[in-house]
C-alpha cells in the first residue's frame, strides 16, 4: 500500500468516526478496571443484601427483609447511636482544635516549620499501633494512668471497663490521631486566603478576634466544610482502634457500626444481613455528604 | 571441506527423535522430582496464638520433621481473627492452610458449611477406644449425641475434625493461701482467699476475664455449670436463665467481682495471667496456656506456690472443655501430607511424646505416660473424670456467646443484676434463633 492509499484509508476511518471513538477506546481499559473494582463489589454487596445466608451460603431471596430487620434490631440501633455520637463528638473537637492550631501556625516565626511537622506526626502512625499504645496508657492493671495514680497514692483507674470513660477514651484517641488532618487542611486554607480584607479590617481598627470572626472565618468556611465532610465520612468507618482497644465493649458502649458489621459478617456469617447493614451505612454517609455539598453551594451562593 | 556450525547442520529424523526423547525424559524426571518434593513434605498449620500450643511448637514440630520428613509451617494470629481467616479460606477454596487448628465451638459452623474433609473416610478411626470419649465426640458433625439443628436431623455424623490438644479448665491456686489443698466450693474459695488477703499473701482472692464476648462467658461457664445450669433443652429452647443459672450469674457479677482486682471488667487473658503469675491473685479457673507457666521462674513471681486442682463446685464440679481441634479444609494444598501428619499425631506414640512435652493429650494412652512433662496433666484427667462439658454443639454459638457476653459484661460493670442480664440475653437469643430457623 503506497502513501497515497494509506492516506485515503486513514481519511475513510476518520470519516467513520475514529477521531470520535479514539479517546473512548483509550479510556476503555481504565474504565473497565474501575468498574470491576468499584461497581462490581458494590453490586455484589447489594445483591447479597437481598438474600438470607446460612453457613456462609445464600439460601433464599428475602427481598428487603434484611433492611427491615435492621430497624427492629436493638444491637443495630445501639451501634448506629454510638456511631453518631462518636462521629459528632470526635469531629467537633477535632475541628475546633485543628482550627485553633492552624490559626496559631499560620504565622511565621522561628521554629514554626518544625512545630508544624511535629503536629502532623500522629496522623501518619498506623491506627493499630496507636491503639496498642493507648491500651498501654489506659489499662487498669498496668497502664500509664494507673501507674501514675498509684504513684500519687491513688487507686487504679478503670477506663476501659466503664462505659462512659471507655467511650470518651476512644474519642480522645481519635482526636489525638486525626486533629492533624483538620489542622493540615485548615492551615492550607488559611494560607490561601487573601490578605487585603484582613489588613483593611486592621486599618479600620478591628482587633484580632473581630478580624477572625468577621473576616477569616467566613472566608474559610468552604475549606472548613470540605474538611468536616471528609473527616466525618472517615470517622464513620473507624474500626482498627476499637478492634484493638475495646472490641466494642464494655457491654456495647463502643460498638460502632463498623464493629457490629464486621462481627455480623465474619463471626456470625450472616452475610446478607451484614451486606444490608453496610449498604445502609453507605447510604447514610452518602446522604450526609450530599447534604454537606448542598450546604457548601448555599454558602458559595451567599458570598 | 566446508565445516558448518552445529546450528547450520540439517536435523535428521533420528536426531529429532533422540532430542525429543531427551526432552521427554528430562521433563519426566523434573516432574518426578517436583512430585517427590511435594510428597516429601510440607504442611501448613494455622492456629490462634495460645500458650497451650507451646509444647507442640517446641517439641512435636521438630519430631514431625525427624520422623515423617515433614516441614511444618506454623502460622498463628490473634484468636479474634482466626475464625474469619479459616472460614474465608475454606469457603473461598483459597488453599492457605492444610490444617486448621480450630477452637472446638467452631466445628459446627465449619461442619454445617461442609468445607472440611471427612477424616473418617480418610482413614482416621474415630471409634478407637484410646480416644477420650467427650473429646472425639466434638470432632463429629452432626453430633453423635444430643440435639441437632434443623437440616441435619438425619445426616450421618462425619469425623470432620480430630482433637489436637485436650485443653480444659482447671483451678490454679496459691498453696500458701489454700493450705488444705484446692478449695472444694466457691464459697471456700472466696472465704479462704479473703484470709489470704488479710494475711498479706495476696491482693485479691480470685481473678477472671471480664471482657465482653467470649472471655467473660468462658470465665462464667464453670460457675454456671457448677451451679447446675444448662443452656438449651433438646428443642433448642433457651433455659440458661433457670434459677440455677441466675444464681450463678448473680454470684459471678457480685461476690466474684468484689473479690477480684479492680478493672476486672476489662481483663482478658493477659491481665488475668499477670494477676495470678505475678502473685496478686489467690485463684483462677483457666486453660493450660497460662497454667503451664506456673513452675517457670522466668514467667512467674510465685514459682512453687501455685498448685492445680479440680474446679470448685456448688452442686457439681464441672469445667468447660475447650480443646484445640484439627480440621483439613477441602481446599488444602497439601491434603495428603496433612492427613498423614494427623494420623501420626494422634498415634499412641506421638501422644505420649506430646504429654512428655507438657501438653494435655487427647488419648487415654497419652495420659498414662510415666513422666508427663507437666504436673497439670494428671489434674486435667481428674477434671475429666469429675466432669467437663463442651459448649453447645450449634453453628450459632458465636452469636449466642456474643449476646450472653454483652449482657453479663453490663451486669459485671454494675456489680449486680446477673440474673436479670440472663433474662435479657434469653429473649435476644430466642429471637435470634427463631429468625435463624431453629424453631
Amino acid at each position: 500500500m503506497n502513501a497515497r492509499a494509506r492516506s485515503i484509508a486513514r481519511e475513510r476511518l476518520q470519516g467513520a468516526g475514529l477521531d470520535f471513538a479514539l479517546p473512548y477506546l483509550l479510556l476503555a481499559p481504565a474504565v473497565l478496571i474501575a468498574l470491576a473494582i468499584l461497581l462490581y463489589p458494590l453490586w455484589d454487596g447489594v445483591r447479597a443484601s437481598l438474600f438470607f445466608y446460612r453457613y456462609g451460603k445464600p439460601v433464599r431471596a428475602v427481598g428487603l427483609d434484611n433492611y427491615l430487620r435492621l430497624w427492629t434490631d436493638d444491637q443495630f440501633i445501639n451501634s448506629l447511636w454510638v456511631t453518631v455520637r462518636f462521629v459528632a463528638l470526635s469531629v467537633a473537637i477535632e475541628t475546633v482544635l485543628g482550627l485553633a492550631l492552624a490559626v496559631f501556625c499560620v504565622r511565621e516565626f522561628r521554629g514554626i516549620r518544625f512545630f508544624r511537622t511535629v503536629l502532623i506526626v500522629p496522623m501518619v502512625v498506623t491506627p493499630v499501633v496507636v491503639a496498642i499504645v493507648f491500651r498501654l496508657i489506659y489499662a487498669s492493671d498496668a497502664g500509664m494512668i494507673t501507674v501514675l495514680s498509684e504513684a500519687l497514692g491513688g487507686q487504679p483507674i478503670e477506663i476501659l471497663g466503664e462505659p462512659t470513660r471507655a467511650f470518651l477514651a476512644l474519642v480522645a484517641l481519635d482526636v489525638w490521631e486525626w486533629t492533624p488532618l483538620l489542622f493540615l487542611i485548615l492551615l492550607a486554607g488559611l494560607q490561601s486566603l487573601p490578605v487585603e480584607p484582613l489588613e483593611a479590617a486592621r486599618v479600620d481598627g478591628a482587633g484580632p478576634w473581630r478580624t477572625f470572626v468577621d473576616h477569616t472565618l467566613p472566608m474559610l468556611r468552604p475549606v472548613l466544610a470540605v474538611a468536616i465532610v471528609l473527616r466525618t465520612i472517615d470517622a464513620f468507618g473507624t474500626f482498627d482502634q476499637i478492634f484493638v482497644l475495646t472490641r466494642g465493649g464494655p457491654g456495647e458502649a463502643t460498638r460502632l457500626l463498623s464493629i457490629f458489621g464486621y462481627d455480623t459478617a465474619f463471626k456470625f456469617q450472616e452475610t446478607g444481613y451484614a451486606a444490608a447493614l453496610f449498604v445502609t451505612m453507605g447510604l447514610l454517609v452518602l446522604a450526609l455528604a450530599l447534604a454537606a455539598v448542598r450546604l457548601l453551594r448555599r454558602i458559595e451562593a451567599a458570598r | 571441506m566446508t565445516d558448518r556450525s552445529p546450528l547450520q547442520r540439517p536435523l535428521s529424523r533420528r536426531k529429532l527423535l533422540q532430542a525429543s526423547a531427551g526432552v521427554a525424559l528430562a521433563t519426566a524426571l523434573g516432574g518426578a522430582t517436583s512430585t517427590a518434593r511435594a510428597a516429601g513434605g510440607k504442611v501448613i498449620i494455622g492456629a490462634f496464638a495460645d500458650g497451650g500450643l507451646t509444647p507442640f511448637k517446641e517439641k512435636i514440630i521438630p519430631l514431625a520433621k525427624e520422623q515423617l520428613g515433614l516441614d511444618v509451617t506454623f502460622l498463628e494470629d490473634d484468636y479474634g481473627v482466626m475464625l474469619e481467616k479459616f472460614f474465608t479460606d475454606a469457603q473461598n477454596k483459597a488453599g492457605q492452610y492444610d490444617i486448621d487448628l480450630l477452637d472446638d465451638p467452631w466445628v459446627p459452623q465449619f461442619g454445617a458449611a461442609d468445607v472440611l474433609e471427612d477424616l473418617g473416610a480418610a482413614g482416621i478411626d474415630g471409634t478407637n477406644s484410646d480416644w477420650i470419649g467427650p473429646l472425639i465426640d466434638m470432632g463429629y458433625w452432626p453430633p453423635r449425641q444430643g440435639p441437632r439443628v434443623k437440616g441435619f436431623e438425619t445426616a450421618p455424623p462425619k469425623l470432620v475434625t480430630v482433637p489436637f490438644v485436650g485443653d480444659l479448665q482447671t483451678l490454679t491456686y496459691r498453696n500458701d493461701v489454700y493450705t488444705g489443698g484446692a478449695p472444694a466450693t466457691w464459697d471456700e474459695l472466696i472465704a479462704k482467699g479473703k484470709e489470704g488477703v488479710k494475711a498479706g499473701k495476696i491482693k485479691y482472692p480470685v481473678v477472671f476475664r471480664g471482657v465482653t464476648g467470649n472471655p467473660i462467658v468462658t470465665s462464667w461457664y464453670p460457675v454456671f455449670l457448677s451451679f447446675g445450669g444448662d443452656f438449651f433443652d433438646d428443642k433448642w429452647k433457651v433455659i440458661f436463665n433457670s434459677p440455677a443459672g441466675k444464681a450463678s450469674a448473680d454470684f459471678f457479677v457480685g461476690a466474684m467481682k468484689q473479690n477480684a482486682p479492680p478493672g476486672v471488667v476489662e481483663f482478658d487473658s493477659d491481665q488475668e495471667g499477670a494477676a495470678i503469675l505475678g502473685g496478686d491473685a489467690g485463684a483462677i479457673i483457666q486453660y493450660s496456656g497460662n497454667a503451664i507457666k506456673s513452675d517457670d521462674p522466668t514467667q512467674t513471681k510465685v514459682a512453687g506456690k501455685l498448685d492445680f486442682g479440680v474446679v470448685p463446685k456448688q452442686v457439681k464440679a464441672i469445667a468447660q472443655l475447650g480443646i484445640f481441634i484439627a480440621g483439613v479444609p477441602k481446599s488444602a494444598p497439601n491434603k495428603a501430607n496433612a492427613i498423614a501428619f494427623l494420623k501420626w499425631y494422634v498415634s499412641a506414640a506421638t501422644q505420649a511424646k506430646l504429654a512428655e512435652a507438657g501438653s494435655i493429650p487427647v488419648t487415654r494412652s497419652g495420659f498414662a505416660v510415666k513422666d508427663p512433662g507437666n504436673r497439670l496433666i494428671p489434674v486435667a484427667l481428674k477434671q475429666l473424670d469429675a466432669g467437663a462439658l463442651p459448649r453447645p454443639r450449634m453453628p450459632d454459638w458465636a452469636k449466642v456467646e456474643e449476646i450472653l457476653g454483652i449482657q453479663l459484661n453490663k451486669a459485671l460493670q454494675a456489680g449486680s443484676g446477673g440474673g436479670a442480664a440472663l433474662d435479657v440475653a434469653a429473649g435476644q437469643v430466642t429471637d435470634y434463633l427463631k429468625q435463624a430457623g431453629y424453631y
